[in-house]
């Protein structure tokens, strides 16, 4: 009944996640360019599964993993009923508004048209804005949008701004900081408390 | 649920109403009557009213005049419309009731959810809150399934926070970090404020097992209306503490209620292996003024669609 099942983002922010749980009882092996998607560590103790980033949070939610490492931005965006219990403190970067230099984010009478990553996310932070908006919702090379006048402005996430300066574009406003959170689900949560809360130490001391 | 054949849907309603009939007869030995809700709601008067969801989920209907009614999103509102038009307030008033929510979700489809529950009215501290939540630890533990019930109390939370010099904003976010568990958010606001010392650095922690988080909470300084919520946890303990459900029960001094009217004792209930709630209920005194008259009152849900399906998986596992 204590066995833990936590899902993890595929990618950088996922295998940093792992790292934290190095040397403690959780710790699993994996053999290198491995594509298996479940992994248990040695005791079989904690169950570990590899899922979209985008997914982690959903697969919290509907209690087939109890904990799960995913980015803030992907809470901010989907904002899915589930206990957000650690920062990890890795992975920071911040949600921002950014476009050509100058670009105004204030068009009174127009529509500003907003390409992204992530829509509702966008809705929320313009809700009392009183500017009309428009959202394009895009998957990805988001900062080419500005450029091909596909929108005037983006939201996106911006660690280092490197890939903003080299298309000619700048943070106009900055928004939510993020970073690596581990969430649970509000089952696991109550029953399976204590050992949550040992995996909550572990973390903790890490970070 | 969807069926595909009509065997399947008559033995599925069949036992679902065995069920539902176990239940009433439960809530009627406890001396609970049956009522039951309107199923149009004006929706004007929906709009106006201070605890609506978010309206647009509300199924809306078109009567012959053109004025708009919602199909009822909600039950304990519902009911306490009705016997507060045509009860004034004494003797105590227990109903119970069986029946359906209807509510707009994702791709135009219309999200029907089967509950049952209860209402008390002139429920006293602390028989009311000790009565109301024996009968749903009572009813989760017929489930057949390790099953815990998570006891809060939104008394203790807001009255220390009703004495914090923050502007109602600051409240709700503070509540919010402390609701979503999220302790480095929580801290970090907490130092914004000033209070890093405060009581609040510990809530996260102040769950478990009833007796020992009580200790907890006496560890800290408190003022009358939190000592008064933590007196009337002490009874709660003190009724379960030599029975055999002690065990299940959970205190959270951290919970934060989905609902902004409970006043006192609130509970959720849950099974292992099912992520939702079955059961969620607590004390609403403050909500009934609302209605023109101040009385005690609690009372619980449980969701009837999760139930049926979790009985029919015992079922087919024995």
């Amino acid at each position: 009944m204590n066995k833990v099942t936590i899902a993890i983002a595929k990618g950088r922010l996922g295998e940093e996640g792992l790292r934290l749980f190095k040397d403690s009882d959780m710790e699993i092996v994996r053999e290198e360019n491995s594509r298996k998607l479940v992994f248990s560590d040695s005791k079989g103790l904690t169950q570990y599964i590899f899922v979209k980033p985008s997914d982690v949070v959903t697969y919290v939610e509907k209690g087939v993993a109890d904990l799960g490492i995913v980015g803030k931005d992907i809470m901010l965006e989907e904002d899915k009923d589930v206990y957000e219990i650690l920062d990890l403190d890795y992975g920071k970067c911040r949600f921002a508004i950014a476009g050509f230099k100058n670009e105004c984010i204030k068009k009174k009478d127009g529509v500003l048209r907003i390409a992204s990553k992530y829509p509702n996310y966008v809705q929320s932070i313009f809700e009392n804005r009183n500017q009309r908006i428009e959202i394009i919702k895009l998957n990805g090379s988001v900062e080419l949008a500005p450029l091909i006048d596909l929108s005037d402005v983006i939201v996106d996430i911006v660690e280092t701004g490197n890939t903003l300066r080299d298309n000619g574009l700048e943070i106009l406003e900055e928004l939510d900081y993020i970073s690596a959170r581990l969430i649970a689900n509000k089952a696991s949560y109550r029953f399976k408390y204590n050992t949550i809360k040992k995996i909550e130490k572990i973390l903790d001391v890490k970070r | 649920m969807r069926f595909t054949t009509i065997e399947e849907e008559l033995t599925v309603t069949k036992f679902k109403k065995a069920i539902e009939r176990e239940i009433e007869g439960y809530f009627e030995e406890m001396e609970f009557d049956l009522i039951e809700p309107r199923i149009f709601q004006k929706y004007d008067e929906y709009v106006n009213s201070e605890h609506k969801q978010d309206s647009s989920k509300t199924v809306k209907v078109l009567s012959g005049n053109s004025r708009i009614f919602i199909l009822r999103p909600d039950i304990t509102i519902n009911v306490l419309g009705e016997i507060f038009s045509k009860w004034d307030g004494e003797p105590p008033l227990k109903v119970y009731y069986n029946s359906t929510i209807y509510l707009n979700k994702e791709g135009g489809k219309i999200l029907e959810n089967h509950q049952m529950g209860i209402e008390y009215l002139g429920a006293e501290i602390p028989r009311g809150d000790i009565e109301a939540l024996e009968m749903g630890t009572t009813i989760m533990n017929s489930l057949g399934t390790p099953f815990v019930i998570e006891l809060g109390s939104s008394k203790y939370l807001d009255s220390y926070l009703k004495e914090l010099d923050l502007n109602e904003i600051q409240k709700t976010e503070l509540k919010d970090l402390i609701g979503k568990k999220n302790r480095h958010g929580l801290i970090s606001r907490l130092t914004d404020y000033g209070l890093e010392e405060s009581l609040l650095k510990d809530i996260l922690d102040m769950q478990g097992n009833i007796k020992e988080v009580i200790e907890m909470a006496k560890e800290h300084e408190m003022n009358h209306s939190m000592k008064d919520a933590i007196e009337q946890l002490i009874k709660i303990r003190d009724y379960f503490i030599d029975g055999d459900l002690y065990e299940n029960i959970k205190l959270d001094l951290s919970m934060v209620p989905d609902l902004d009217y409970y006043d006192g004792i609130v509970f959720k209930g849950y099974v292992h292996g099912n992520p939702n709630k079955l059961l969620s209920g607590g004390r609403y005194d403050k909500l009934t003024e609302e209605f023109g008259l101040k009385v005690r009152a609690i009372g619980f849900m449980i969701d009837m669609d999760q139930i049926t399906a979790i009985r029919m998986g015992e079922k087919h596992n024995e």
